[in-house]
């Protein structure tokens, strides 16, 4: 006699479970949220290691981007998320080049790291820039010896950026406000004690 | 379009104004003799860094790199600009809300706020990208520009990777081995030259120059020792970041690792101004950390 596909069978469904896989940890959403922030495929994954091949992070850590693409296949959240290895990724996109099921392994690194902001999981030096921005409007603002340097050749002292025209800075401010971004930036900071 | 000239809203980004301005004084004066020009995007902000905001939010970024194309949008003009970096925020931003409705009207929502809105009006271009096309300047013109051939010298070029990758969200085809920035080199009159692994990243992105210096120096020191194999007279790149990366770094890979490589590191504006017959004060070198002189020694 057939077996009916719900097989309707408590020990052969058990037999059949897929062990190695399965863990209680695993989030099914994890999965869903990393190709909607990542706006990628990450479930096309075949594990062919192409992207680990491609990385220039790779030879010198233990920074494996195909393993980062497994958990999040996996719905290994908490495993991806508090690995420091996650922000060893330069970004380069060589593994979005070549990877040969078009998925952006890049991407994928850049939804995790979303999503561990969220946890308040981030390098400090991240928050640092974040703040800068909020006060000057650049990541990397100016100085004297620059200023100088400028004059010499020219140039406005200071740029026509929003450090000539800083009555610009209150509507970045307010872009920043709108996702609470330099009062969370401000909040993990003082809990580190920086 | 006033004359000949073919005008763009300048986008400085941070690195460039405010760590090498001959970046910034090159592309005005260099652009200006091929016949583009270049006008102040006035309260142009960081575009945001890719790697730290990126990282952070997407939506952050999305925002605030909508709210720089904006700028451009009321100048009615195309963006012109001189950095790898920028051109990850800039162009795909700028693509991506040209192309997706949701994340558009959610840029847009935040964007109401501060009396903007993104229309997707303008495009994004690499100033570099414009002086290799033919329809703007092309290799040609750079060519007849040149008053001081930099004859004798061998430049290795270091694309970066943020201008051609990804490639499916870009216009440059190749990104396993591309050449036309050795067009551009060669076309000064200098002899470019072929590393190993050309395309290999500079080290400093995704925010790991902040997050892990030695990692990223490491990464930074096996693009030396490929240099160093070739024997380059100097290294060309079209990112202040980059340049930042190769030539700080050098400096603080001698103080972590002992090498000293002494590899003068020049953006591809300051190449072409020195070729133009700009001098090196014109052109702020001695704000590199790397002297500069062995490589000008060759040309002056």
């Amino acid at each position: 006699m057939a077996i009916e596909k719900n097989y309707g069978n408590p020990q052969l469904e058990e037999k059949l479970r897929d062990r190695y896989f399965y863990t209680d940890d695993s989030n099914p959403e994890f999965l869903a949220n990393v190709e909607k922030i990542g706006r990628t495929i990450a479930h096309m994954c075949f594990q062919c290691g192409t992207c680990t091949g491609s990385c220039p992070s790779a030879p010198r850590s233990s920074y494996r981007i195909r393993l980062f693409v497994r958990r999040a296949v996996l719905g290994l959240e908490d495993e991806a998320l508090t690995d420091p290895d996650l922000w060893l990724c330069t970004t380069c996109y060589s593994c979005t080049d070549r990877c040969p099921r078009d998925i952006a392994p890049t991407d994928i690194i850049m939804a995790m790291r979303n999503l561990a902001f969220k946890r308040d999981i981030v390098p400090r030096n991240f928050l640092k820039t974040a703040q800068l921005i909020y006060t000057t409007g650049h990541g990397v603002p100016n100085n004297d010896v620059n200023r100088a340097a400028r004059e010499k050749l020219g140039l406005t002292r200071d740029p026509p950026t929003t450090h000539g025209y800083p009555e610009f800075i209150p509507g970045i401010q307010k872009i920043l406000d709108y996702y609470k971004l330099k009062e969370n930036a401000d909040r993990i900071l003082a809990e580190e004690g920086q | 379009m006033s004359g000949n000239m073919h005008q763009y809203a300048f986008f400085l980004g941070c690195i460039a104004p405010n760590r090498y301005p001959g970046c910034e004084a090159a592309a005005i004066k260099t652009s200006q003799r091929v016949g583009i020009e270049l006008l102040p995007l006035k309260g142009g902000s960081c575009c945001p860094a890719p790697g730290a905001f990126g990282s952070i939010d997407l939506n952050v970024w999305y925002a605030m790199a909508a709210r720089n194309v904006v700028l451009a949008e009321q100048m009615n003009m195309d963006i012109a600009l001189i950095c790898n970096g920028c051109y990850k925020s800039i162009f795909e931003v700028n693509h991506i809300l040209k192309h997706n409705d949701e994340l558009r009207d959610g840029v847009n929502e935040v964007l109401k706020e501060i009396d903007m809105e993104y229309k997707g009006s303008i495009d994004v271009w690499h100033l570099a990208e414009l002086y290799y096309d033919p329809a703007i300047c092309g290799v040609d013109k750079i060519r007849a520009s040149i008053t001081r051939p930099l004859t004798g010298t061998k430049i290795a070029v270091h694309y970066g990777c943020h201008l051609m990758k990804p490639k499916k969200e870009r216009h440059f085809g190749d990104t396993e081995n591309p050449m036309w920035i050795e067009e551009l080199v060669d076309a000064l009159g200098a002899e470019s030259v072929q590393y190993r692994n050309k395309m290999q990243c500079c080290g400093a992105g995704g925010g790991v120059r902040g997050y892990d210096l030695t990692h990223s120096l490491d990464i930074t020191n096996e693009k030396m020792i490929n240099l160093r194999e070739v024997g380059a007279d100097a290294l060309t790149e079209v990112c202040p970041f980059c340049q930042l990366q190769y030539d700080r770094g050098q400096i603080e890979i001698k103080e972590k690792f002992g090498i000293d490589y002494g590899l003068p590191v020049l953006h591809y504006n300051e190449l072409l101004g020195l070729a133009q017959g700009m001098s090196p004060q014109e052109l702020a070198l001695d704000l590199h950390a790397i002297d500069c002189k062995p490589f000008l020694e060759k040309i002056l």
